[in-house]
């Protein structure tokens, strides 16, 4: 089970956001030489990815590099090592691109020694064509594991303003989760950082918009500063509470087959197939988000002793 | 909008068919339909003895005027089709839908236990249930795989929100993505929507009649007609909430009455001012004293047609009713007479 919860995105030429990005217990860390990057530095961010890629993995993050669309080819030449996760492509519109980006991931591979389809290549989408053809896009690489609507982009490409107070992205929110679901893909949040407020947002307010977005089917949230892991961290793991309550529900469904019936009462609810098995799920992605906190956790340590003080 | 083959679905219970107290009781609640559920309510250990009650469960359920309705399990649809499929069962509910093959298999197989089992061609109905995200990505196929789809809905419950990996009950509309799609499949297909309005709900409860009510009449508002629970105490409540009162009745009469008026005096539209009428014997608009938005009426070629339908439908229900009442009653009398 993959679990990437957190995603720090961070500008691969800011030398200060590079330097502790793997200390902040992000599940990835993003390396974006698009947006976040200056053209006067592209060839200088592009030339020290390879050392990059190896700093922001130090805690245990997946490392992936996004790209620019215009460029793909030459960023990923740039970006593919054996120590990368993988590739985020932005804007994708026709399957053509998602295929040919995945060949010569494929290529690159082949002559860096990386084994066969390891390296991954998240969607992030950013038109209208991209969240209509979501499915094709999808469809067309079997490296994709994950998949994003970055609402800023898309925002700007409908011409949308954005007012925190109003939501434009019902529909396609829905629709990215749903095909994302029906194909075994994992839908990732981008939240416009407008609707996010900003500096100002508590613990609390991040916790549960972070949740808001885990209780649509999203499996993770791309962070834009580090001061959104631990909330999001929290939010996509499953809670004490959440955790005691499943326990409970096992129990009395388990209880409920052993009197010869599938259907029981609890708290007012009923318990049936569909509730022990998402019971099931919970228990077993709890123990899943447990094992990525003790791993990383152990690079952590491990990274501290090397550059410690 | 009322279609031909159309059987009223306020109310029903769904019940595991192993649970006799539930089946044996169950007639004389006043449900539109009984789901006997051969599904998720019945351990793995008695699927075969599940079916091989339903044959007998159709004339039990059936007492008091409900329609029979069967839940099949999505990985032993045939196996369950020969079970259920038996004079008297008038609607089978395929649980999971995800590709249209799967309905088109189940209508070759029903078409064939129909013709073998003395059932007219075509009385039995496919509850195609979208439940999970491939069901919602495919939902136009799955909804256009078989004339005895007539009615489609789902996108939301537990199954869903399984697959979808989110919590039930959350307090915003996590589904609303996939019920639109289900909705808009099954209306431009003219099916029977089975869908409801989002209303926040944290409880979970299955038991809570006003709740029940106060769903049944948001959906109806919102132009569906089908309900459904698992506790007997919200069949009457969704009987209620699905069915036109006294008020809105008289309200769609006044309506077609000034509707009328305006084709003598060769206008298209007219708005009146509800509160400047003064009260008849006749048909009149409902009360606008608590609510100031049906103050001011328009009257046009829409709301007559508004109110034509919800005429249409209470006129059904009325007639669905009475078969409920009626039967019931010829019941207590049998039993009467046994005792006397």
């Amino acid at each position: 089970m993959l679990i990437r919860r957190s995603l720090l995105i961070i500008p691969a030429s800011n030398a200060d956001a590079l330097a502790t990005a793997w200390s902040h217990d992000a599940d990835a860390v993003i390396l974006d030489i698009q947006a976040g990057v200056p053209p006067s530095q592209l060839a200088a961010a592009r030339a020290s990815l390879p050392d990059s890629i190896a700093a922001a993995g130090q805690g245990g993050a997946d490392v992936l590099v996004r790209v620019n669309a215009p460029y793909w080819h030459a960023d990923s030449n740039a970006a593919v090592c054996p120590a990368l996760t993988g590739i985020v492509l932005p804007g994708a519109e026709s399957p053509q691109q998602v295929a040919d980006a995945d060949a010569h991931l494929g290529n690159l591979e082949l002559q860096r020694g990386i084994p066969a389809g390891r390296l991954e290549l998240a969607l992030s989408l950013e038109t209208a064509a991209g969240v209509w053809h979501i499915r094709e896009l999808m469809a067309a690489s079997s490296r994709i594991k994950q998949v994003a609507i970055d609402e800023a982009a898309l925002a700007a490409a409908l011409g949308i303003v954005q007012n925190p107070s109003l939501d434009p992205f019902v529909y396609a929110r829905g629709r990215l989760c749903i095909e994302a679901t029906a194909i075994g893909v994992q839908p990732v949040a981008v939240l416009d950082p407008t609707r996010l407020g900003g500096d100002e947002l508590s613990y609390d307010d991040k916790l549960r918009l972070a949740t808001d977005a885990r209780n649509l089917g999203f499996k993770g949230l791309v962070c834009v500063h580090p001061h959104w892991i631990s909330a999001v961290n929290a939010a996509f793991t499953p809670t004490e509470s959440l955790v005691d309550y499943y326990v409970q529900v096992r129990e009395v469904f388990a209880q409920a087959l052993a009197a010869g019936t599938a259907a029981a009462p609890f708290a007012g609810r009923m318990i049936d197939v569909p509730v022990d098995e998402r019971a099931k799920d919970v228990l077993a992605l709890s123990a899943a988000c447990a094992a990525r906190d003790a791993a990383k956790q152990a690079a952590l340590a491990s990274a501290g002793r090397q550059t410690g003080p | 909008m009322p279609h031909p083959h159309r059987r009223l679905k306020r109310s029903g219970l769904t019940m595991p068919i192993v649970t006799d107290r539930f089946i044996s009781n169950a007639w004389h609640r006043g449900c539109d339909f009984i789901n006997m559920d051969l599904e998720d309510s019945v351990p793995p250990a008695l699927k075969g003895y599940a079916r091989s009650l339903v044959r007998r469960s159709i004339p039990v359920v059936n007492k008091g005027g409900a329609d029979a309705v069967c839940r099949i399990n999505h990985d032993l649809m045939e196996a369950d089709l020969d079970a259920v499929i038996w004079p008297g069962m008038v609607h089978v509910n395929y649980p999971k839908a995800e590709y249209g093959h799967e309905i088109r298999r189940m209508d070759e197989i029903i078409t064939r236990l129909e013709r073998e089992r003395g059932i007219r061609p075509g009385t039995i109905a496919i509850g195609a249930n979208i439940e999970t995200a491939v069901g919602v990505a495919n939902a136009y196929e799955i909804a256009s795989a078989s004339p005895r789809v007539r009615d489609f809905g789902g996108a939301s419950g537990y199954d869903m929100s399984r697959d979808l990996g989110v919590e039930m009950f959350v307090g915003f509309d996590q589904f609303v993505y996939g019920k639109g799609e289900v909705e808009l499949a099954a209306r431009a297909l003219n099916l029977e929507p089975r869908a409801a309005p989002f209303t926040p709900n944290i409880t979970g409860s299955v038991s809570d009649p006003d709740r029940a009510f106060a769903e049944a009449d948001a959906a109806r508002q919102c132009g569906f007609r089908i309900g459904g629970g698992l506790h007997p105490f919200v069949v009457e409540p969704q009987n209620r909430g699905f069915t036109p009162n006294d008020a809105e009745i008289s309200d769609a009469h006044w309506v077609l009455d000034e509707y009328r008026k305006l084709a003598v005096s060769n206008e298209t539209w007219v708005q009146i001012d509800t509160q400047s009428l003064t009260p008849g014997d006749g048909p009149g608009p409902l009360d606008s004293s608590d609510n100031p938005n049906l103050r001011h009426r328009v009257i046009d070629r829409y709301e007559a047609a508004r109110a034509a339908e919800l005429l249409e439908w209470a006129r059904l229900c009325a007639d669905r009713d009475r078969e409920k009442d009626e039967a019931i009653a010829r019941v207590r009398a049998a039993a009467d007479a046994d005792a006397t």
